[in-house]
């Protein structure tokens, strides 16, 4: 049974609609991942579950039960935000301590309660520093700390790392896994970083302008993306588009004229894209240098030598631009010639609505 | 070197009329008020320096501690009163309600109106034949006949420092607003989101973070009121029988009054040190609560 259910979830201000209808179930201690782009709405939908922000229309359930009007602190949830949100004229054991003193708990539960989170999250030297005194990954841990005192049914993490600088962030994140997976709790988590949700997550929400592009396991999302935004949102660097038209598609084999590139058969099974114009969705890293199935010349302008693998920049002769991601160093100049190839099996394709095509 | 001459040459010429101004306009007259409290001037062309007699006179004549006494009530009522309806306005003012830019421009025409016209306006309404406070009570049956709130020392006391109260609470609100703004939204959400109510908040999170700016506010405050002049004087001129004579009423009275210039300069030496003392503990308390911040 599902910890938690989006049903048919709104949310307007005024007459601009955040949240476009919303179904979706978390169950009981996955780690899900909210992410999209700036002003996608992840941030609204997780406030929203938090208790935050009001439901225009539709329902969330928390263990069944209906929270729509319920108070932030009844709804078994605890949230971390992106600015950690820690007092700073409190210690770090008061930050900690402070939904505790809330509760009224006794003295004795508080302490145990307190040393607990301090031990988990490796603060104990720490409890009588101020915030001010700590470096931004402590912060953070504070903040973790003082949603794991509540022992909530589910954590709600607002972009958490965003604040962090990239080593200490890479860091964090095994931290935030480990946790996750010694608490078992359910854990919600919002970030618009591609690479945190492919790396932490059990199950990715992609979300595009209010409403839900695709859910799946990271895996999923990134050798089946269900349209056109997922394909170019998941996966780094990210997947190069060729448009073309279907000049046939018999049931069996589509193929598809890419203008100066050429001709292209894929095995589709769809008729109904037969004379449409369509986008080709290849990823860099499938890419190869020389020929091979299907062969293009590109001119990169830049090559990036980064020791485990190269990256080039170049354009189609359509104007699109065209990356390629290779292993090692291979020897490549740039606005020097390069003929690459790829397998028809690792090409996407999207019909003119953006929608993949099988 | 001749660059750095010059460069000295330069930031004392742009610093030159700033400079002549304060010497010209703070400087002299407090150094020559204090030499004038060593003298025994008055309306006479010639005068005497008779060191501290001056001093101990004012000591000596027990009215003068009495009026220390007086002044410091006074401020302390004043002060306090400014600083706790301040806070509840901001905090109203604050409140996500509807209409509330309407509200927070409200505030604003104690402080808009010239003072003297707000002044004179309260002592209308003081007034017992026609005063409004004193029509209204005797409307609501609260009073028997007309009460004259400036012709008795208690009431005189109390009606000077709600009108300065009424003066000064906008300034107070509206510091007190910006600094409650400044706290970020965030430290409420996330102990909202851990169950605590509209009072523990403010208990808790609001107040302690807005003590820099209460003992800001209150410092300014205490050293505009212990030197306010204008209200007291336009409304009882310090009266009935000195019961809101504060020490600037005084020094005024001797000096302008009595006409006894020297003795007069003496009690206003006397404010000059405690006002350079609310300064000193002002600044250290600024640099104080900066040094905080830094940490």
């Amino acid at each position: 049974m599902s910890q938690l259910s989006l049903k048919r979830l709104e949310k307007s201000f005024n007459e601009a609609r955040i949240i476009k209808g919303i179904d979706l179930d978390v169950s009981e201690g996955e780690f899900v991942v909210f992410v999209g782009p700036s002003g996608c709405g992840k941030s609204t939908l997780l406030r929203m579950i938090a208790g935050l922000e009001d439901v225009s229309q539709g329902e969330i359930e928390i263990g069944g039960r209906v929270v729509n009007e319920l108070p932030p602190v009844q709804r078994g949830i605890a949230m971390v935000f992106q600015s950690y949100a820690l007092y700073p004229h409190m210690s770090v054991y008061e930050n900690i301590a402070f939904p505790l003193r809330v509760e009224k708990l006794p003295q004795a539960e508080v302490e145990s309660r307190v040393q607990a989170a301090a031990k988990v999250l490796q603060l104990e030297s720490r409890l009588q520093h101020r915030p001010g005194q700590l470096s931004g990954g402590q912060r953070q841990r504070v903040a973790i700390g003082r949603a794991i005192v509540r022992q909530p049914k589910i954590f709600l993490f607002d972009e958490p790392l965003s604040n962090l600088d990239a080593a200490l962030r890479s860091e964090m994140r095994i931290e935030l896994m480990e946790l996750h997976k010694r608490l078992g709790s359910t854990m919600i988590y919002v970030t618009h970083d591609q690479v945190e949700a492919m790396t932490m997550a059990d199950k990715i929400v992609v979300l595009d302008a209010g409403t839900i592009a695709q859910v799946g396991s990271p895996l999923d999302l990134y050798h089946k993306p269900d349209n056109l935004f997922v394909a170019g949102f998941i996966g780094s660097p990210k997947m190069n588009f060729i448009s073309g038209k279907v000049r046939k598609a018999d049931g069996t084999w589509a193929t598809i004229d890419l203008g100066a590139l050429g001709v292209i058969d894929l095995p589709r099974t769809s008729t109904a894209i037969a004379g449409q114009d369509v986008t080709l969705g290849i990823r860099p890293e499938h890419l190869e240098l020389g020929d091979g199935e299907f062969t293009l010349e590109t001119r990169p302008n830049i090559v990036e030598q980064l020791g485990i693998h190269t990256i080039t920049y170049s354009t189609l002769p359509g104007g699109e631009n065209f990356i390629g991601l290779f292993e090692g160093n291979p020897e490549l100049a740039d606005n020097q010639p390069v003929r690459m190839s790829f397998a028809t099996d690792k090409v996407h394709l999207f019909d003119a609505k953006g929608l993949a095509v099988y | 070197m001749t660059g750095t001459r010059s460069a000295t040459i330069f930031a004392l010429a742009l610093l030159a009329p700033a400079l002549i101004y304060i010497l010209a306009i703070v400087a002299y007259p407090l150094v020559d008020t204090i030499i004038l409290s060593f003298t025994n001037a008055s309306l006479r062309q010639e005068y005497d320096f008779i060191g501290w007699a001056n001093y101990q006179r004012i000591f000596s004549a027990g009215n003068f501690t009495e009026v220390i006494l007086r002044t410091f009530i006074w401020t302390f009522f004043s002060v306090s009163i400014k600083m706790i309806i301040g806070m509840f306005g901001a905090v109203l003012l604050n409140a996500a309600i509807p209409g509330q830019t309407v509200f927070r421009i409200l505030t604003m025409p104690p402080w808009i109106v010239p003072m003297a016209i707000g002044i004179f306006m309260w002592g209308w309404m003081y007034n017992g034949q026609f005063g409004m406070i004193s029509g209204l009570l005797q409307n609501f049956g609260i009073t028997n006949g007309p009460v004259a709130w400036l012709a008795y020392g208690n009431t005189a006391f109390w009606a000077t420092i709600i009108t300065d109260v009424w003066i000064g609470v906008p300034m107070v609100t509206i510091y007190f607003l910006a600094a409650m703004q400044s706290i970020p939204k965030d430290l409420h959400e996330a102990a909202w989101t851990d169950g605590a109510g509209r009072f523990y908040r403010f208990r808790r999170i609001t107040l302690p973070l807005m003590v820099p700016a209460i003992i800001t506010m209150s410092l300014l405050s205490l050293i505009a009121t212990f030197n306010s002049f204008d209200i007291i004087w336009i409304l009882t001129q310090g009266g009935p029988s000195g019961s809101t004579t504060t020490m600037i009423i005084d020094t005024y009275k001797t000096a302008m009054g009595s006409r006894k210039y020297g003795e007069g300069a003496a009690r206003a030496v006397v404010i000059s040190i405690f006002v350079t003392i609310f300064c000193i503990v002002y600044f250290r308390a600024v640099r104080k609560l900066q040094q905080g911040e830094a940490k």
